[in-house]
């Protein structure tokens, strides 16, 4: 499936951060998996019309997160899962994401364990996904 | 090839009013010198050759070409100058293309160097042409039996150099900062003055080689440091 | 280390009594786009006049590609592209006798496919003069004129102003293409911050004719923040936080807009300020432009009032 990614300018969130974000929930969904090639730096800069430098600084921060691998000449390709390295930072940011997530369903009056119910039911979601992906591989 | 750029730019841009100035002068001019020939004897009698005047022998001579195309040609003269230098110097600020004129790759010595070569092809060549084809035509015997002297041709000459010169005032009265209109258009008021004292003077050649040399250095410097 | 192709020193220009420019400091590095941002009559056309040497500065300096702005070669001008204000073209040559007159100067340069490609995309008959064209179109003329020679350094001049939202899009495309081969510059003023945000590496902000900002875009945007503090008692009337730009305040809450303060630093004062709550909001360009550049006691246009 081809990317896509959709540059929203005047939003809160810089266009770096957001080319980085869709592709990491690209890759999260499946969308993307592990050996397939990014566009060049320059083919997505022409076609989302941003910095190239913009779509530089996003690969390089998928790049230090383990999503992705440079081959110089080559181009940027996804990473193989199993070598990604979860650090400090990505338990933060995932712990500050849970944080909005579960205050906000404690908040409209939804009972813990309901959440926790709703919780597991869409991991087994994403991940029946990712595997079927695989699985046609 | 930068300079004849700028050069046919400065020219095609001014081509309709050279036409117009050369089509007055030509037909108006031409028609009455054409009529002065034709008619002859009726028009020598309803002129200033009527009986009981006195005339000079260079009268005589001068009479058919500055007398009937004379006019015509001061008018269109003064006027191209008057249109031109407007033209050149003054429209560029209402369309605001002295920004895109300016950024070219030549010196902007070069930028005005063309305009001013495109004035002076307004009036040598083309007004220059039109005199000096009509004068041969007034030379021609079966035109008029009485001989043009040389010195009829050269004040025809004059009247396109006064036309240059008004030009030139146009220009500097154009290109001048000052805000109050009285110094602004000095360059004009001093052309003007040229050009009235100069219409029948033995030193006009001379006077005219010099106030185009006081026009044109006040050009330069103004054009050269002036902001757009 | 990377060269400098732009440079004002001091740069100050009066108008009679009207400071239109006021002693600007800048260096734009080769190879980046830089968004030049401020209100209208901040004297963003008056600096850009400035350093192609149309206008003489009252102090100061400036120099493009190492060449005094008074005394701009020649040789120099070739390799300086320049959209002017408005699009001023010639009204009576046609699209194609300008492709001439600009081509004339650009002898070694000039790409004739690239500007056949260009019109050709734009749809615009080459016959067609100047003054029927459309403002739009005319943009679009310029826009093409300006790329084809190729320039090392590109000033735009407000070149969006007024146009549709493709044409706009046109302009970045173009920009971009443009930064994509080696060595490239382009600096664009603009009033739209959309654009700014998606091309630009480079932010400069002038207000009033002072220099406000000049920094990598990223780091202006990480600078201005929101910072919303609640209390449970009365609000401090004292604010002594490192970089306020802007206060409100409500009955139990406190507004504030910050610039270059740490995360940290906010942290620390809502707590000594005995702050209930704290938020960190991040802003969007356009919020941060108008929040750095409006007056001290800067309040909204229209207010709602409790009835």
């Amino acid at each position: 499936m081809p990317l896509w990614i959709q540059i929203l300018p005047g939003s809160d969130e810089p266009i770096y951060i957001q080319v980085t974000e869709q592709i990491s929930k690209a890759i999260a969904r499946g969308e993307l998996s592990s050996g397939d090639k990014l566009p060049a730096v320059r083919k997505l800069a022409l076609e989302l019309v941003i910095n190239p430098n913009t779509v530089a600084r996003a690969y390089s921060r998928l790049e230090k997160a383990g999503l992705v691998t440079t081959k110089t000449g080559s181009g940027t390709f996804v990473a193989d899962p199993k070598l990604r390295k979860t650090d400090a930072t990505d338990i933060n940011m995932l712990t500050e994401r849970m944080d909005t997530l579960i205050t906000r369903g404690l908040n409209l009056g939804i009972e813990a364990q309901d959440l926790i119910r709703l919780f597991e039911s869409r991991l087994t979601k994403f991940n029946n996904k990712s595997n079927e992906r695989k699985e046609e591989k | 090839m930068r300079f004849s750029a700028l050069l046919r730019k400065e020219l095609r841009e001014c081509l309709p009013w050279i036409l117009l100035a050369a089509v007055v002068f030509f037909a108006f001019g031409g028609f009455f010198l054409r009529a002065a020939a034709y008619f002859g004897d009726r028009y020598w009698r309803y002129s200033r050759f009527s009986p009981g005047t006195t005339v000079s022998p260079y009268d005589l001579t001068c009479y058919p070409t500055l007398q009937t195309a004379g006019p015509w040609l001061f008018f269109s003269s003064i006027g191209l100058g008057l249109i031109l230098g407007v033209r050149h110097f003054w429209i560029p600020h209402f369309t605001r293309t002295w920004p895109f004129l300016l950024h070219r790759s030549v010196s902007r010595k070069t930028i005005l160097a063309a305009k001013l070569t495109a004035g002076m092809i307004a009036f040598v060549i083309s007004l220059g042409a039109l005199w000096v084809g009509l004068f041969w035509y007034a030379t021609r015997p079966e035109v008029f039996p009485i001989p043009q002297a040389p010195r009829v041709f050269i004040e025809g000459w004059i009247f396109i150099m006064l036309g240059l010169v008004t030009y030139l005032g146009t220009a500097l009265s154009a290109l001048s900062t000052a805000n109050w209109y009285t110094t602004k258009i000095f360059g004009l008021i001093f052309a003007t003055f040229t050009t009235i004292t100069l219409l029948s003077t033995v030193w006009a050649i001379g006077l005219i080689a010099v106030s185009t040399a006081i026009l044109l250095v006040q050009i330069f410097d103004t054009f050269l440091r002036r902001e757009f | 280390m990377t060269e400098i192709v732009l440079e004002t020193k001091a740069l100050t220009k009066y108008y009679g009594g009207t400071l239109a420019v006021d002693h600007m400091d800048l260096e734009i590095p080769r190879g980046c786009i830089c968004g030049f941002v401020g209100r209208n009559g901040a004297g963003k056309t008056t600096a850009i006049k400035l350093m192609l040497g149309l206008l003489n500065p009252t102090a100061g300096s400036s120099k493009l590609l190492g060449c005094d702005s008074s005394a701009l070669t020649p040789a120099i001008r070739q390799r300086i592209g320049y959209v002017t204000e408005g699009h001023r073209l010639f009204r009576w040559m046609s699209i194609g006798g300008l492709e001439k007159f600009q081509r004339a100067f650009f002898p070694k340069q000039w790409d004739d496919k690239f500007f056949a490609d260009m019109i050709e995309y734009f749809n615009l008959p080459k016959k067609k003069k100047i003054k029927h064209l459309s403002n739009g179109q005319r943009a679009q003329v310029s826009l093409a004129l300006a790329l084809a020679p190729n320039p090392e350094l590109l000033i735009m001049d407000d070149p969006t102003l007024g146009l549709d939202a493709a044409i706009r899009r046109q302009f970045l495309e173009g920009m971009i293409e443009l930064i994509m081969r080696q060595g490239r510059t382009v600096l664009f003023s603009s009033h739209i911050l959309g654009d700014v945000e998606r091309v630009s590496d480079r932010i400069v902000v002038i207000d009033k004719g002072v220099l406000r900002a000049n920094c990598s875009l990223e780091q202006f945007q990480k600078a201005i923040k929101k910072a919303i503090l609640s209390f449970t008692d009365s609000v401090p009337d004292q604010v002594d936080i490192d970089g306020v730009l802007h206060c409100r305040r409500s009955e139990k809450g406190l507004e504030l807009t910050l610039v270059g303060t740490d995360d940290e630093e906010i942290a620390e004062w809502a707590k000594s300020a005995g702050a209930e709550n704290y938020h960190i909001v991040q802003m969007n360009l356009e919020d941060q432009f108008i929040e750095f550049t409006a007056p001290a006691n800067y309040r909204r246009l229209f207010q709602w009032e409790e009835k």
